[in-house]
């Protein structure tokens, strides 16, 4: 992950998690946030005739929304831009690359139970897309003090290919945010009905803390790690079994799905998601420098 | 840290930056083409003629291809002086700022007032219209011809409006888009059908099938042959409601990709071919349908408030859906772009606090007027709901009264042009032209046709013949209007006082670029 952050920023309760998360994670991580508010291009919509006076009032508003936005996180280290594009995934990807920027932020609260997830059009299509990591805040992560770090990172690793960077990345983030990193595995959940369940599952799970023991081993020594394996009758209950410490994320790569160098979230991935309480951040499968 | 590419944000000590301008995604987007499309389909010729036809005829007889030809000189002559001001202060307020920089607060709200009022006024047709061609839609497509009179069961017409209201309200709230390729095809579609209406009713003549065959001649096109000058003003205040909208393509300037060029050819290209459609239509329903008052004559008020709904049958037979399938998409596609003209405009007016701040409330993620725009629905709903039950004839009614606010608000802006530039007149032929000649000439015809539709409308004959205890119902309404807007102003007044001192939006004359030079 390189150095800055963009968080995709409007003057709503989605906006304020992401603000609020972006911040979070700038300060643990010492790195720029640029809060980037993006505005429809005035000739996305081909019925309304251009109007130059009130594009400019929306402008001047979204700088006010930035203003209190960022008064209100008080991060000194936080900019804040208003950018035109056809779409506020693309104007998010696009200001990424303006400022260098090696994860986009935002919000999928959305006004749902608080903790949880909702994928709106923007967050869809960036995990679908985005050439950089994305992260998810959840409803509420506005509540969760910006200074109050990390306390822990976890790792949805799977036994695909793709680990190695989610691996990379959640090592790097462990070292940066001085947080101690927890694998997890869910190869054991949520096997076919036709098999049998019981069997497999214990095989599954046998199998998933080899696969942890050998990652663990392979990780530098000065990172503290220790690896947790799932169960439940499907991804979503065995999330939700699991302990989540307030304020941690979770990082998961891409489905192989993905065009390289792009995310793409997988259907396990998804689902993770649906039962996750905290920001969830997606990594693409290949690295920047392959 | 990157530093922005869009150099130094707006106080030094302000982390925030904008890259509205030099980030090319504006610049140079949109072409002739699609000028011309969005200047089509904000005029919305289709829904514009079955509604105005009927009232200039009534109003001109067989001049209306004269009144149309004429009527284009005052809008024409008005929007060189909006442009004027609208390249030199842009400003989502438009006419509302302008009038308060040029001649003060008080100018300035009325006139934001009548726009406010026009547009309502417009959104309430549209709708009206839309229902009408509804159950025309239906009835023609299903075979059975009942459907089409549910139209006239006034609950049945009111709460079907409120329908298409509240879709029109949740399209223009959540900016919905139509894709460019779709907007293409239904501005093409609209001009064909058009055409083909047009071609259908002079073939059918030709064939001896006409209502009354009324031979084309040389007089329709001479405006002196009106009668009077009361039927030449209310015939004149219809046309510019026709070519209403038309003036928002030369106002698009550092949107086009040739900001000298486009606009004005786009304008030019549009107002042709316009005034092309209207006459071939106009002349081809004359020749048709005549000016008798029989059953589908165009002389008769009970076709004349939506001429194509009735004569669209007879013309066309089996294919008359056709021509309700262009009208309802033509409002449709010409609604939003009405939705935002009255929200935009209540939205700058409580922006210099002339309004309560909520109307100045922007949607963070729309990024439209949330609360103007929810508020103009409910008006225009509730101003529908209120005709639909006292008028007889409710969309004969609203479209004179239109008429008359459009001519009060583009007549202030016009002047406001011509006040507002008193320093820089004689800078150069241009300006003497543009910022004196034009918008004067302009303002002064659209005044001289407010008053006139004023006094006249006072008659309890006018228009449809509605009236209210012996006075003219349309003079009512816009008398009402204006009333209700001098109240409303006056409230604001006291309630918050800083916008009418010229606290927010002061008064201002450029100085002459001349003496500039000179000393």
């Amino acid at each position: 992950m390189s150095s800055a952050i963009v968080v995709g920023y409007t003057a709503t309760e989605a906006g304020a998690d992401a603000l609020a998360l972006a911040a979070r994670l700038g300060n643990a991580l010492d790195a720029p946030v640029h809060a980037v508010i993006v505005l429809p291009a005035a000739e996305n919509n081909v019925s309304i005739p251009a109007d130059a006076g009130y594009d400019r009032l929306v402008a001047d508003t979204a700088r006010g929304w930035l203003r209190d936005g960022l008064a209100r996180v008080g991060g000194s280290g936080i900019r804040g831009h208003v950018r035109p594009a056809h779409g506020v995934a693309a104007g998010l990807v696009a200001a990424a690359e303006e400022f260098d920027a090696g994860l986009i932020v935002v919000g999928t609260g959305g006004g749902g139970p608080r903790g949880r997830h909702r994928l709106g059009t923007t967050a869809e299509e960036l995990v679908h897309a985005a050439p950089v990591p994305v992260a998810l805040a959840p409803e509420g992560a506005r509540d969760i003090a910006v200074d109050a770090g990390l306390p822990r990172i976890t790792a949805a690793i799977g036994t695909r290919p793709g680990a190695d960077v989610l691996l990379e990345s959640s090592a790097s983030l462990s070292a940066r945010a001085q947080a101690p990193l927890r694998l997890l595995s869910l190869a054991g959940v949520d096997l076919p009905a036709r098999v049998d369940a019981g069997l497999t599952r214990l095989t599954g799970q046998a199998h998933a803390e080899e696969v942890l023991e050998t990652v663990r081993a392979a990780l530098p020594p000065e990172i503290e790690a220790h690896a947790v394996v799932g169960a439940g009758s499907d991804i979503e209950d065995a999330v939700g079994r699991i302990e989540w410490m307030p304020g941690e994320v979770a990082l998961v790569g891409s489905s192989r799905l993905a065009q390289p160098r792009r995310l793409f979230l997988g259907s396990t991935a998804g689902r993770i998601l649906r039962a996750l309480p905290v920001p969830m951040i997606v990594v693409p499968r290949t690295s920047e420098a392959s | 840290m990157t530093t922005s590419r869009n150099g130094a944000s707006p106080a030094p000590d302000s982390p925030v930056t904008t890259g509205i301008s030099n980030k090319g995604l504006r610049v140079g987007s949109i072409g002739m083409i699609g000028a011309v499309v969005i200047g089509i389909s904000t005029i919305a010729p289709a829904y514009t003629l079955t509604g105005a036809l009927g009232p200039t005829v009534s109003a001109v007889g067989f001049q209306v291809p004269a009144i149309i030809l004429v009527g284009f000189i005052p809008m024409l002559l008005v929007a060189l002086g909006y442009r004027e001001l609208n390249s030199r202060m842009p400003d989502a307020g438009t006419s509302f700022t302008w009038a308060a920089r040029a001649f003060g607060p008080w100018v300035g709200w009325m006139a934001g007032w009548g726009l406010v009022a026009a547009t309502v006024i417009v959104l309430s047709n549209l709708a009206g219209i839309a229902v009408d061609f509804l159950f025309l839609l239906i009835a023609q497509l299903s075979g059975n011809a009942e459907i089409a009179e549910l139209t006239r069961v006034v609950p049945i017409n009111i709460a079907v409006c409120l329908v298409f209201m509240f879709l029109a309200t949740v399209v223009s709230y959540r900016d919905l888009q139509t894709t460019q390729r779709l907007q293409y095809g239904l501005v093409g579609f609209q001009i064909l059908v058009l055409l083909v209406f047009a071609g259908a009713a002079v073939v059918e003549t030709m064939n001896g099938n006409a209502v009354d065959p009324s031979p084309v001649q040389l007089s329709w096109f001479n405006p002196f042959e009106v009668p009077s000058f009361s039927a030449f003003a209310a015939g004149l205040s219809l046309s510019i409601f026709i070519f209403w909208g038309w003036d928002v393509i030369l106002t698009m300037n550092e949107e086009t990709k040739d900001p000298d060029r486009t606009p004005g050819r786009a304008a030019t290209v549009t107002v042709f071919l316009i005034v092309a459609l209207y006459l071939v239509i106009a002349v081809a329903l004359l020749m048709f349908a005549g000016n008798g008052t029989g059953e589908l004559g165009l002389g008769n008020p009970d076709i004349q408030e939506n001429v194509f709904f009735h004569l669209s049958g007879p013309i066309l037979g089996p294919l008359a859906f056709l021509v309700s399938l262009a009208v309802l998409t033509s409002s449709a596609s010409s609604l939003q772009a009405t939705f935002v003209g009255p929200a935009r405009t209540l939205l700058a007016m409580a922006h210099y606090d002339a309004l309560p701040k909520k109307f100045a409330k922007v949607s963070p993620r729309f990024f439209t007027p949330g609360y103007a725009t929810i508020v103009s629905a409910v008006v225009a709903s509730a101003f529908y709901a209120i005709m639909r039950v006292l008028s007889e004839n409710v969309l004969t009614d609203t479209i004179t009264a239109l008429g008359a606010m459009i001519c009060f608000y583009y007549g202030l802006t016009a002047f406001a042009c011509v006040w507002y530039f008193r320093k820089q007149w004689f800078d150069s032929v241009r300006n003497v032209l543009l910022t004196l000649l034009a918008p004067l000439v302009g303002g002064g015809i659209l005044a001289v046709l407010f008053v006139t539709t004023l006094i006249d409308s006072a008659s309890p004959d006018y228009g449809s013949g509605s009236q209210i205890a012996g006075v003219g119902l349309v003079f009512v309404i816009t008398v009402v209007i204006i009333v209700v807007g001098v109240v409303l102003m006056i409230a604001q007044r006291i309630a918050s006082p800083a916008f009418f001192r010229g606290e927010t939006l002061g008064r201002e004359a450029p100085a002459s670029a001349r003496r500039r030079r000179t000393s």
